[in-house]
């Protein structure tokens, strides 16, 4: 069990992680600080059933997305899907080759990875739907395990994979209109 | 090349990014993509894309709400 008093020591930490995770949550500042506050004062006042020597970010983040869940979606429980169409694996990647030398593609690639600033990719990130989105946010921003994603949502691991399947791709689709708006690629380019 | 070599890198090319895969799977997919140079690439890509998404996904934390979070903490540990 662990100590409450221990707590700002253990949990201050993982600030930054959680107001970043939470701003692509709520989408604006106010909201995702009152989350995280929330997160916090919960957590703080749970903090004795906490096992110690287990994973407190991945339990922290736990409680995030259910106060998350329960609170601040506006978007209704159905799962919304996202639409893929046509879209291939490898969606960016497939697009911005060119049909010159591998030097030129490489060029290409470094210009669309260092281009798309990060109002685009947060942009991206945000017009998941959300069963989309938390599995992309756990896994890209935070680099949690699969089964600590599906333990964090409370879905299955396979559930965990094909949301993130799709998720990530829908997301390369917005990244690639980006990349055109910003004339990052060059016209025609798609890889053979 | 191409076949069902690039298949199976392609199809698992997440999970081994994601660090997913058993060792042994892991393995012969490393060992393709250093045969491969089409597979290679696009791996390649896919990796420097997943590290460009995390460091433009990340915030700074407004100095103003971390105090006002520290004092709410200090204020529930003061009720408590």
């Amino acid at each position: 069990m662990a100590d409450q008093a221990d707590f700002e020591r253990d949990a201050m930490q993982y600030t930054r992680q959680l107001y970043s995770a939470a701003m692509r949550m709520t989408r604006n500042p106010s909201d995702a600080e009152d989350l995280v506050q929330e997160t916090y004062l919960k957590a703080y006042r749970a903090y004795h059933t906490f096992q110690e020597g287990t994973n407190l970010k991945a339990w922290l983040y736990r409680i995030l997305t259910n106060t998350f869940i329960n609170k601040y979606r506006r978007e209704s429980r159905r799962p919304s899907e996202v639409d893929l169409g046509s879209v291939e694996d490898l969606y960016l990647y497939r697009r911005i080759g060119s049909e010159e030398s591998a030097e030129a593609a490489r060029t290409t690639e470094d210009r669309v990875l260092e281009g798309l600033v990060e109002s685009d990719i947060k942009k991206a990130v945000e017009d998941l739907p959300e069963n989309f989105r938390l599995p992309v946010l756990l896994a890209d921003l935070e680099g949690f395990s699969y089964k600590e994603i599906a333990e964090i949502l409370d879905i299955p691991i396979g559930t965990v994979m094909s949301r993130l399947h799709r998720g990530r791709k829908a997301m390369q689709k917005s990244l690639w209109e980006y990349a055109v708006k910003r004339g990052l690629v060059p016209e025609g380019a798609e890889r053979p | 090349m191409s076949g069902h070599e690039c298949d199976d890198a392609l199809t698992n090319l997440y999970h081994y990014l994601d660090q997913e895969m058993e060792r042994l799977s892991s393995e012969a997919i490393r060992s393709h993509l250093e045969d491969c140079t089409g597979c290679g690439r696009s791996f390649d890509f896919e990796a420097r894309l997943k590290i460009v998404v995390r460091e433009r996904l990340a915030e700074d934390v407004p100095t103003e709400f971390l105090e006002r979070l520290r004092q709410a903490l200090a204020r529930e540990s003061y009720l408590s």
